[in-house]
């Protein structure tokens, strides 16, 4: 579903933020991405949605070679993939309905069929009774999830997350992961990037490691032992 | 339409539309936006208001000059319907000759009408009008020659003059006077004035651009953070630019509206004044105000100079704000 092939990005200046960075996430899966901060998640992340482009190798999605994907191309491969963020990225002086339903108004969704959608969307997350809600007069974890409707509503087969938990306290940050296992569960590919240790450790899915730029480690999570 | 995933389908391909529903679709969309702008719009009115002010001032003045080169050709061209040429009689011409001049004129193809003026007749009438009465009875004798007017039967200015030429040579003629010199100023002036409405007319159109451009710029830089959002859930730039050309097509059609009322509080105000002059002149000239088909030609052009101006302003900034996301 995903793979990347000796990827580096450099920025002007010389800092390299991914060093020949290469795995591969299988269709259906669900996986964590972690390290320090700067250690370069952010950059893997901006990559895949293609607001950045590698400077050397190659980043796949489902087989397509990103590299080839021009300017005006970049929007409709955004649609194929769900974005969450960890401050949210909402449109604040629109009601949540709007939110959730604005990626569904771009690709020329209207009447009924989007108000089902985005009504299914916001209940998957719990939120169904704030349909009407502007987006401050929610809490941060009500924010995050009207976040996660958006990135879902309009059913992207490859989900990513920059820390989804960000701010929020580990009763909170369960039950986003409970949101995001949902959404593996019925085929969707998930690709988490946190540094919250102690929730990996939980949660046991496969685990990339990135520090200063370069992945050490590709597997299962061995932090659980640690603590 | 998506590009990483073959067969997937998206958007309204995926609800299994009709041709002519979507066609419908489209015209229903378009309208809604054009309404979302015109809400945006109202919502904020006080920057609206100002550029919308400044729109409907700058159209003003080039439309006011339109209007002026408009009726000055309508004065032009009843003055030259009654080009009249004076012939000016030696003073020692008698009734037969008098007769003789006349006869000949009317017999002449050119000329439609010949009126006499005898010089005793236009004394009385000298002494009547310019107010120096008796200071006539002074004068021994008649200072006034007899004055034949021609009107010619082709009233263009090179057919008057040809036919003044021609009327010099008569024997009996002192002095032969076509008045045209004033009427040929007159439409050297009329030519000025277009000309000067045309130049100043270009340069507010490039004012009301920039105008137009900048108030949608600004309104750009403050919705930043939603272009960026709407940038980063897939939304292409001609999606995201569309609400900012209905602002500026809202705002030139507003601008066009008002410099039509600024035009007829004008025509209103002026009216009298006009009316005043034109008395004075006896002439039947009426002020022609903004036609119908020149309203359309306003409003064209204004709600043209506002999409440009923001197709100009949206080209520029809504590329160049990135999703930085994540």
């Amino acid at each position: 579903m995903l793979r990347f092939e000796q990827v580096t990005k450099s920025y002007s200046g010389g800092f390299v933020a991914l060093d020949r960075v290469s795995f591969h996430l299988e269709k259906g899966e669900m996986a964590f991405l972690t390290g320090h901060s700067g250690a370069g998640k952010s950059t893997l992340l901006k990559l895949i949605s293609l607001i950045e482009r590698p400077t050397t190798g190659k980043v796949f999605i489902n087989g397509v070679d990103l590299s080839r994907v021009n300017r005006g191309q970049v929007p409709y491969v955004r649609r194929d993939i769900g974005m969450i963020f960890q401050n949210h990225k909402l449109l604040m002086n629109h009601s949540v309905f709007d939110n959730v339903a604005l990626p569904l108004v771009i690709e020329g969704f209207s009447g009924k069929d989007m108000t089902k959608r985005v009504h299914a969307a916001l209940d998957k997350v719990g939120l169904l009774d704030k349909v009407r809600c502007l987006p401050h007069t929610l809490s941060g974890g009500e924010q995050q999830r009207v976040g996660i409707a958006r990135a879902v509503v309009n059913r992207p087969p490859l989900l990513l997350a920059d820390e989804p938990t960000g701010n929020l306290d580990p009763d909170l940050s369960k039950d986003i992961m409970n949101v995001f296992e949902a959404f593996n569960q019925v085929g969707v590919s998930v690709l988490i990037a946190s540094h919250d240790l102690s929730l990996l450790a939980r949660m046991r899915y496969r685990t990339l490691t990135l520090k200063n730029g370069r992945m050490i480690n590709d597997g299962l999570t061995s932090y659980g032992a640690d603590e | 339409m998506s590009i990483l995933f073959q067969g997937r389908a998206t958007g309204a391909t995926a609800v299994k539309q009709s041709l002519w529903n979507r066609f419908v679709m489209f015209w229903v969309h378009h309208i809604r936006q054009a309404m979302t702008s015109l809400g945006e719009i109202w919502l904020t009115p006080a920057s609206s208001l100002l550029t919308v002010a400044v729109l409907g001032v700058s159209l003003t003045l080039p439309v006011t000059l339109h209007l002026m080169v408009k009726n000055l050709q309508q004065v032009s061209s009843s003055i030259d319907q009654a080009a009249q040429i004076s012939l000016f009689l030696k003073a020692d011409t008698n009734e037969t000759q008098i007769a003789e001049l006349i006869a000949l004129l009317q017999a002449n193809p050119e000329v439609a009408d010949v009126q006499f003026i005898d010089k005793g007749q236009a004394l009385a009438e000298f002494t009547a009008e310019s107010g120096f009465g008796d200071a006539f009875s002074y004068i021994e004798d008649n200072p006034l020659p007899h004055v034949m007017l021609v009107s010619p039967k082709n009233t263009s200015s090179v057919a008057a003059s040809a036919l003044l030429e021609t009327l010099k040579q008569e024997r009996y003629v002192e002095l032969a006077k076509l008045d045209i010199g004033w009427l040929e100023r007159l439409d050297a002036i009329v030519s000025l004035v277009r000309q000067v409405a045309m130049a100043v007319a270009l340069l507010l159109m490039v004012a009301v651009l920039l105008v137009v451009g900048n108030t949608i710029r600004l309104m750009i830089l403050t919705k930043k953070d939603e272009i960026e959002v709407m940038k980063l859930v897939g939304a292409t730039n001609s999606y995201i630019q569309r609400p900012f050309l209905y602002t500026g097509i809202w705002l030139g059609f507003f601008g066009g509206i008002l410099t039509f009322l600024i035009e007829e509080v004008l025509l209103w105000w002026l009216k009298h004044a006009i009316a005043g002059v034109t008395q004075l002149y006896d002439s039947t000239f009426s002020l022609q105000p903004l036609s119908l088909a020149e309203l359309g030609y306003l409003l064209l052009v204004a709600v043209g100079l506002g999409f440009i101006g923001s197709l100009l302003a949206v080209r520029r900034n809504i590329s160049q704000i990135e999703a930085t996301g994540l």
